[in-house]
């Protein structure tokens, strides 16, 4: 299987002086082409940084990440932000839509970027999506004028018009209720299988079970991994088990 | 939570909080100094004209003088409280040395008179009556302040050695808009001197009551009393003395105009940024059930203190310069003893611009109410409600850049932000067009027909000597012959009296002669051209409650003709009372003379103008280009220097404006920058994207400015200059400048100052203002 991310002894050191914290420890991991992959542990365990770091939205202070086999940090802004807006996809926490503009305008945003032209195609494909995701219909809507779920479904529409080769989840279902967080889990799962990787951060045992890999870290480390066979819909209290289990193993 | 918001804010605009604090400081010292001026000026001119004890009215006057005639009139007119005739000798200025410098340049009337007896004093700088003893010379105050003279000076005035002694203080004259200026000798030496120049008599009158100064003008003309020079009254001898400073200080008050202006526009840019940033906090205030009044308390502090540290250092600063600004003042007119007053009402000023900040930072706070604790809780944002951005769909655009797209829709989904920016674009357009434009037509040689003077190549003057008529009649006739004169045109000037509808008589100088030859612009009508027409100079028809079509009658020895107004045109010479007649005159008695001629080879004004000065000596001859700049230059170029300053001004502060409103929008949009990152937008897309918005803004306030000064702008410099008496102003338009240059050079400096803007773009991580 073909590595799509691979981070060699990342470190990552916030603050400075007496107050400097090694938020990244000699982090070493990689993601596979197609992988779906979650990263779990305590709160300030370094979970959020490394989604950062490998996805080169963040800066590492020293050790490399090779996305697709090509070194982050050797690369300009410029070069950066292409490969953003072409290979990857993120979804946050909190649903990061531009405010003013429609659900629609939102999704076609960054292929807006590059395609222009072919706006009819996009905004056709960004239709299809939204459908996908259960969101039809509310295109016009301003984002002030659709609910919490729904404005996170947008954002996984935009982070997937590119047709990304990866998709980074931080938290995505963190501010949702539990129905809507399974809805946004099982498109996850549906997106994974279609084959883009994933990697979602999470402190959930129940969305981590759902995953193919779990990484646990802890302060700046990992310090386990799991490998779960992929989630068909079943057995998933017995997966949760397993994932607590090691948790108090570990102690997180 | 209350404290953490307001050092926050400060701290998050350090650099606009210091900006603000300095505009407030220089607001409050600019009005506090004004207030101090204002007081100290019309105290000092009040001071200066009660010592004196100015006259309410005067005739200046050459010529013959009847004496016993005008003692009369002063005796049995019941409103006169005083009256004398002074004498005044005027010599000519290359006979009076002064440091072993003549005069030959200075471009005042300068004269000689003795110390009046019982009013009109010419005071010293300690404000007492001079009475100079033989030798000495007291010399106008000017001539201490630019230098020409100093005490103990040699002076030599046609011949005759005295010695400058010391300074004199002239209510009448001390201005340098005051055309004359009069030395003070003794009677002994005035008799020495009095042969080398012409006498001109000054009959002045003190009045019981000065609100009667109307009727006694009109006594004094229907008495057909000595007129042959300027009337000049109390009224317009303030003026004069109040002018230049008063300008100095209507242009600190303009200034500080401005200065409160943009104080006012950086309180409402970071108060707006602030109030979007927080609007999450606001809403949960309110929702736990604070008033508005009590969240707008928060703020109003912060702005509060800035005001009152502003107010009190800008106070402080205006006691520092004042004495700089009041030397001049205490140099014309002499100290002024309300001291206590001034410091009162310069604090009175520094109040008012407290309040004022407070009182605009409250209005803009009442944003607060608009604030629903729902939304803003909810999405930490409040939708603008203008419609105007929403029409515009990104998935409809087909025609921009996705980048400019995204610029121009932010600009208007915030309209309200991005008001003030273009507000200033508003101003600074419209500051930098018009006194260009006014400097531009005014440079414009057809400019001078506004003013009343033909627009030829040649200007002969007869004036100041006997028999006008004879010599203008003796210029002429050589013209006639000069081969290199292709046209000429003799204009005699003759004082007429008109009948008022009321029966009372008004004075009126009419200029006779063919007008056709070198026309002036006419506002209506046009040029008289038969016996029965006349035109009048706008200022006279107002007075006289003329329009063309009207008849006016006119006496003229013992007859009385009726003359039909054909025209009204613009006039700024002769304080711009003037009139313009073809019919031939019976009398002899002219004024004075000007001859017009124009030449068939242009380059030889020089030559031909020291030809004729030298033939004819009793004409003052000048070229028309020449006659103009002495006339106007110093207008012209302060028009010139103030159209500079204006463009370098508005440069200056659009750039500051523009940095600064860029560097807040950064800092506020830094979540939006981060999420248009984590997008994969680069810092050139989001650059473009300021651009788009700068643009945006730029070109809507660059035609909105420019048109507002091509309407507005000209509308208000035709009232200026319709003030000087010139009427039907129209601005004389430099395409290229107007409308390409100062547009491109006003945008290159805003889209400079955006690039300066920006530069903080780059340092956004994603990482800080995403991660969770």
């Amino acid at each position: 299987m073909k590595k799509i991310i691979a981070a060699d002894h990342i470190e990552k050191v916030y603050g400075h002086g007496g107050e400097r914290r090694k938020v990244l420890n000699g982090v070493s991991v990689s993601i596979n082409e197609g992988e779906f992959v979650s990263v779990m542990g305590p709160s300030g365990s370094g979970k959020s940084t490394l989604l950062f770091a490998v996805s080169g939205m963040d800066t590492v202070d020293s050790g490399k990440v090779f996305f697709d086999g090509r070194e982050l940090s050797a690369l300009q802004e410029n070069e950066l932000a292409d490969l953003r807006r072409r290979r990857m996809g993120f979804v946050f926490q909190q649903p990061t839509l531009l405010k003013n503009m429609n659900l629609l305008d939102n999704i076609i945003l960054p292929a807006m970027r590059d395609h222009r032209k072919n706006v009819k195609k996009i905004t056709e494909r960004a239709r299809a999506l939204m459908k996908k995701t259960g969101i039809e219909g509310l295109e016009k809507r301003d984002i002030t004028q659709v609910s919490g779920g729904q404005l996170q479904r947008a954002g996984i529409c935009r982070a997937l018009l590119g047709s990304p080769q990866i998709l980074f989840g931080d938290e995505p279902t963190g501010a949702l209720n539990q129905e809507a967080a399974e809805g946004i889990m099982s498109l996850l799962a549906e997106i994974n299988e279609a084959g883009t990787a994933v990697m979602l951060v999470t402190h959930d045992a129940r969305i981590a079970a759902k995953t193919e890999r779990i990484l646990f870290m802890c302060d700046g480390q990992i310090v386990s991994e799991m490998q779960l066979p992929r989630f068909r819909g079943t057995e998933l209290e017995a997966r949760m088990e397993r994932v607590v289990l090691r948790m108090r193993e570990l102690g997180i | 939570m209350f404290y953490r918001i307001i050092r926050g804010d400060m701290r998050a605009g350090k650099l606009i909080t210091l900006t603000t604090l300095l505009f407030v400081t220089a607001a409050a010292m600019l009005v506090s100094l004004s207030a101090i001026l204002t007081v100290n000026l019309t105290g000092a001119i009040e001071t200066l004209m009660m010592q004196a004890k100015t006259p309410h009215f005067l005739q200046m006057h050459s010529g013959e003088l009847d004496r016993v005639r005008l003692k009369a009139f002063a005796e049995q007119n019941s409103k006169v409280e005083a009256y004398q005739v002074l004498e005044f000798v005027n010599v000519e200025n290359a006979r009076i040395v002064i440091g072993g410098k003549s005069l030959a340049d200075n471009v005042q009337d300068n004269g000689f008179s003795t110390q009046s007896g019982k009013f009109d004093y010419l005071l010293g700088l300690d404000g007492k009556v001079i009475t100079p003893a033989d030798g000495e010379l007291y010399v106008p105050i000017a001539y201490m302040k630019d230098g020409t003279a100093k005490a103990g000076d040699k002076a030599v005035i046609a011949g005759k050695e005295l010695n400058v002694a010391g300074f004199l203080r002239d209510s009448q004259m001390n201005s340098l808009l005051a055309s004359s200026k009069r030395f003070l000798v003794s009677e002994h030496d005035y008799t020495a001197i009095q042969s080398s120049g012409s006498t001109e008599y000054l009959i002045e009158f003190r009045l019981k009551d000065l609100s009667m100064l109307g009727d006694f003008k009109n006594d004094y003309t229907a008495a057909g009393l000595e007129a042959g020079g300027p009337t000049i009254t109390y009224p317009l001898f303030k003026m004069l003395n109040a002018m230049s400073d008063g300008l100095m200080i209507a242009i600190i008050l303009l200034v500080s105009l401005l200065v409160v202006a943009i104080a006012f526009m950086c309180i409402r840019f970071t108060l707006l940024a602030t109030i979007e940033r927080d609007t999450r906090e606001i809403g949960v205030m309110k929702a736990i059930g604070l008033r508005v009044s009590d969240i707008k308390k928060l703020y109003l502090a912060k702005y509060a203190g800035i005001a009152a540290l502003g107010c009190v250092l800008g106070y402080a600063l205006s006691l520092v310069f004042r004495g700089m600004l009041l030397d001049n003042i205490r140099l014309y007119m002499g100290g002024n003893e309300k001291a206590s007053l001034t410091l009162l009402l310069g604090l009175g000023g520094v109040v008012l611009v407290f309040l004022a900040v407070t009182g605009y930072v409250n209005g803009v706070l009442g944003r607060f109410r608009r604030i629903s604790a729902a939304e803003a809780v909810r999405f930490g944002t409040v939708q603008d409600k203008s419609g105007g951005a929403k029409q515009l769909r990104l998935s409809a655009n087909r025609l921009l850049n996705t980048n400019v797209f995204l610029g121009v829709k932010d600009v208007l989904a915030r309209k309200s932000l991005y008001a003030t920016m273009l507000a200033v674009i508003i101003i600074a357009a419209f500051v930098i067009t018009v006194p260009r434009n006014l400097y531009n037509t005014i440079s414009a040689k057809s400019f001078i027909t506004y003013m009343g003077v033909g627009n030829s190549d040649l200007r002969l003057d007869i004036q100041q000597t006997d028999n006008v008529a004879a010599k203008a009649a003796e210029v002429a006739a050589f013209m006639e012959k000069d081969p290199s004169i292709s046209r000429y045109a003799v204009l005699a000037t003759e004082s007429f009296t008109a009948l008022r509808e009321d029966g009372t008589e008004e004075r009126l100088k009419i200029e006779l002669g063919d007008h056709s030859i070198f026309p002036v612009k006419y506002a209506e009508g046009r040029a008289p051209a038969a016996d029965h027409e006349i035109a009048l100079s706008v200022m006279n028809a107002e007075e006289l409650g003329k329009q063309p079509g009207d008849v006016i009658m006119l006496k003229t020895g013992a007859q009385t003709l009726e003359l039909t107004v054909c025209g009204t045109y613009s006039d700024v010479t002769n304080g711009g009372k003037t009139a313009k007649a073809a019919f031939a005159s019976q009398s002899a008695d002219v004024m004075w003379s000007v001859i017009y001629a124009e030449l068939e080879d242009k380059a030889l004004v020089g030559s031909k103008a020291g030809e004729y000065a030298d033939r004819f000596s009793f004409a003052k001859v000048s070229g028309v280009d020449e006659y103009v700049t002495k006339t106007f230059g110093s207008t012209i170029s302060s028009v010139g220097t103030a159209s500079r300053i204006a463009i370098v001004m508005m440069l200056l502060i659009s750039v500051l404006v523009t940095v600064l409103f860029i560097r807040l929008l950064v800092a506020k949009d830094r979540y939006l920058i981060a999420v248009m990152k984590s997008l994969g937008f680069t810092d050139a897309d989001l650059r473009v994207q300021y651009f788009a918005r700068v643009a945006a803004v730029l070109v809507i306030g660059i035609v909105l400015g420019t048109a507002l000064a091509n309407t507005l702008g000209e509308g208000l410099s035709g009232a200026l200059i319709r003030s000087f008496g010139a009427a039907s102003f129209k601005f004389v338009v430099d395409p290229l400048a107007a409308y390409l240059l100062s547009p491109l050079l006003l945008a290159g400096t805003v889209l400079i100052a955006t690039i300066i803007g920006t530069a903080g773009t780059g340092k956004i991580t994603i990482s800080g203002y995403i991660k969770e």
